[in-house]
């Protein structure tokens, strides 16, 4: 088996429990290097929560099996390897877009003459030239979005953990930031593991659509979107894009009468 | 295009007047003051042993300006260092607070009894162990300082967003870099709070502080004035105090503008 092949992130009986909640329960999950895996599940069921243990923020129950680039790792010691981009922005008000951009190169103790130089070229790329000096106060919620995801991109590890980072857009915002998301991923090169609430969004973007269950969250259902890249607006009404989003919803909807529980008996 | 230009061109302008809005508002509000009571006084044939007309008053400091000039930077500087050196501590222990809960649980409630203490009983003290120097005013408004601030600076470290934190530290952030770049700053807001309050509150201990015994200072003028049954110095006094009050007031209002420029809270 040549490097290439094997997993970047691999999760075998993963598994966490928050004193009497069982956010997950079982998940097995594998990402390879390059890869755009998207996650969709109903709210609540752990999606979250499975990417702050990846970034090293929470460890998952003893049992749980987490393999990242072929090793055996323990939850710190993934903290400093992923990037991760929360759910919200999380700007930090006294700093501007490109302060707030180079945040993770200053912790890594990067210069910082140099690392605003990069975030100044890296600028309109992510459309954002001209706003090196608003604060975020400044900025739509669009553009915000765009000043965490340039940061995500400057903290450069293979591995990026992107929590529905459109969730909170209008939707043509929203269809725009797709497109301009996969231009930017193809270009980096990097691998990313992305969650989202809307199946279109995860057909549109992923090579590979998981399907959590209600919580405790598994993985429920794994589907390849065999569809060329680069991908244009008019795939949404392609055959395969059809089909493909009628079993996944379907896989959805299931889940989501469990959440709401007896009421739907 | 243009008008991104131009709003781009008054906005610096419209911040650097708002910086010193606040001392022109200080002096604005002193001067209308005085002036109602010098009508009201005429007005009212007020007799000065109540109340003299503040042009007297005025008068009476232009007269022996030196007096008031030392009695003004002596009671300035007392109220400077205590201030200064008690801000700097009470972010220091709000800091060593947030950071180790041991001291959190056991010291805190000791300094909380401590401030209970009238800052007059307190005074006393200090007068006895630094003697009659203006290091035992600074003193008094050193402990007059430290505690809001360090209450306040406190408060502002807990205040952060769990989630930023979780951010830095899914950077790779140690604790040391989070405080720096997160606590810290979130602080701010809630620290300069305490510093306004503190700024009224350290130069009231200063002008106490030297009733205790002194020779210079606008307390001691107060006291000369008062045994004088000079009405006109007792005010003369109090005018430079407010003088006093408002420039340290207005010096902390400008230095927040300045230094918080982002509002506080986070949007
Ligand atoms: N730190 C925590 N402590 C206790 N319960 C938690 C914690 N984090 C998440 N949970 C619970 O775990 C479940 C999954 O949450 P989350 O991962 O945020 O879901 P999702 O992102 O899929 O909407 C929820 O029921 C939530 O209340
Ligand atoms: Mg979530």
């Amino acid at each position: 088996m040549t490097p290439a092949e094997e997993p970047i992130l691999d999760l075998r009986k993963f598994s966490k429990t928050f004193g009497e909640v069982q956010a997950l329960d079982g998940v097995e999950l594998t990402v390879q290097p390059g890869e755009f895996v998207t996650v969709v599940g109903p709210s609540g069921c752990g999606k979250s929560t499975l990417f702050n243990i990846v970034a090293g923020l929470e460890e998952p129950d003893a049992g749980s099996v987490m393999r990242f680039e072929g090793q055996s790792v323990h939850a710190k010691q993934l903290l400093g390897k992923v990037s991760f981009m929360p759910q919200r922005d999380l700007l930090l008000a006294w700093r501007n877009v490109i302060d707030n951009a180079i945040l993770p190169l200053e912790i890594e103790g990067a210069n910082r003459a140099e690392a605003r130089a990069e975030a100044q070229r890296m600028l309109p790329e992510f459309g954002l030239a001209g706003f090196a000096d608003k604060y975020p106060h400044e900025l739509s919620g669009g553009m915000r979005q765009r000043v965490a995801l340039m940061r995500t991109f400057m903290f450069k590890r293979d591995l990026m953990l992107l929590d529905e980072p459109f969730g909170a857009l209008d939707a043509l915002t929203r269809t725009m930031m797709q497109r301009w998301l996969l231009e930017v991923w193809q270009k980096h090169k990097r691998t990313v593991l992305f969650i989202t609430h809307d199946v279109d969004e995860a057909i549109f973007l992923g090579d590979k659509v998981l399907v959590m269950t209600a919580r405790p969250g598994a993985i429920k259902l794994e589907r390849k979107v065999d569809l060329p890249r680069p991908r244009s607006a008019d795939l949404v009404t392609a055959p395969e894009f059809i089909s493909l989003k009628r079993e996944l919803l379907d896989a959805i909807e299931e889940e989501s009468m469990k959440t709401f529980g007896p009421s739907s008996h | 295009m243009t008008v991104q230009a131009n709003m781009a061109g008054a906005s610096p302008v419209a911040r650097r007047f708002g910086a010193v809005l606040p001392l022109l508002k200080g002096v604005a509000a002193l001067a209308a003051v005085l002036l109602a009571v010098e009508l009201i006084v005429i007005l009212f044939g007020i007799r000065p042993y109540v109340l003299p007309r503040p042009s007297a008053v005025i008068e009476a400091i232009l007269r022996t300006p030196a007096a008031y000039r030392d009695a003004i930077i002596r009671t300035g500087l007392e109220t400077l260092m205590g201030f200064g050196a008690g801000a700097l501590f009470g972010i220091w222990i709000g800091i060593a607070f947030s950071r180790l809960r041991f001291l959190r649980e056991t010291v805190f409630p000791i300094f909380i009894v401590s401030q209970t203490i009238p800052v007059i009983a307190f005074g006393a003290l200090v007068v006895m162990w630094f003697g009659n120097t203006i290091l035992a005013k600074a003193v008094i408004v050193f402990y007059l300082t430290f505690f809001p601030v360090t209450v306040n600076a406190l408060l502002g470290m807990r205040a952060v967003d769990e989630k930023q934190v979780q951010l830095l530290r899914s950077f790779g952030a140690s604790e040391r870099e989070i405080m720096r770049k997160l606590r810290f700053p979130t602080a701010l807001p809630h620290i300069f709070v305490a510093l306004r309050i503190a700024s009224a509150l350290g130069l009231a201990g200063a002008v106490v502080g030297e009733w205790f015994g002194d020779t210079t200072g606008l307390g001691v003028l107060l006291l000369q004035g008062m045994y004088a049954e000079n009405m006109v110095a007792i005010w003369a006094s109090i005018l430079c105090s407010a003088v006093l009050g408002v420039a340290f007031f207005s010096a902390i209002g400008l230095a927040e503008k300045r230094i918080v420029f982002w509002g506080g809270e986070s949007t």
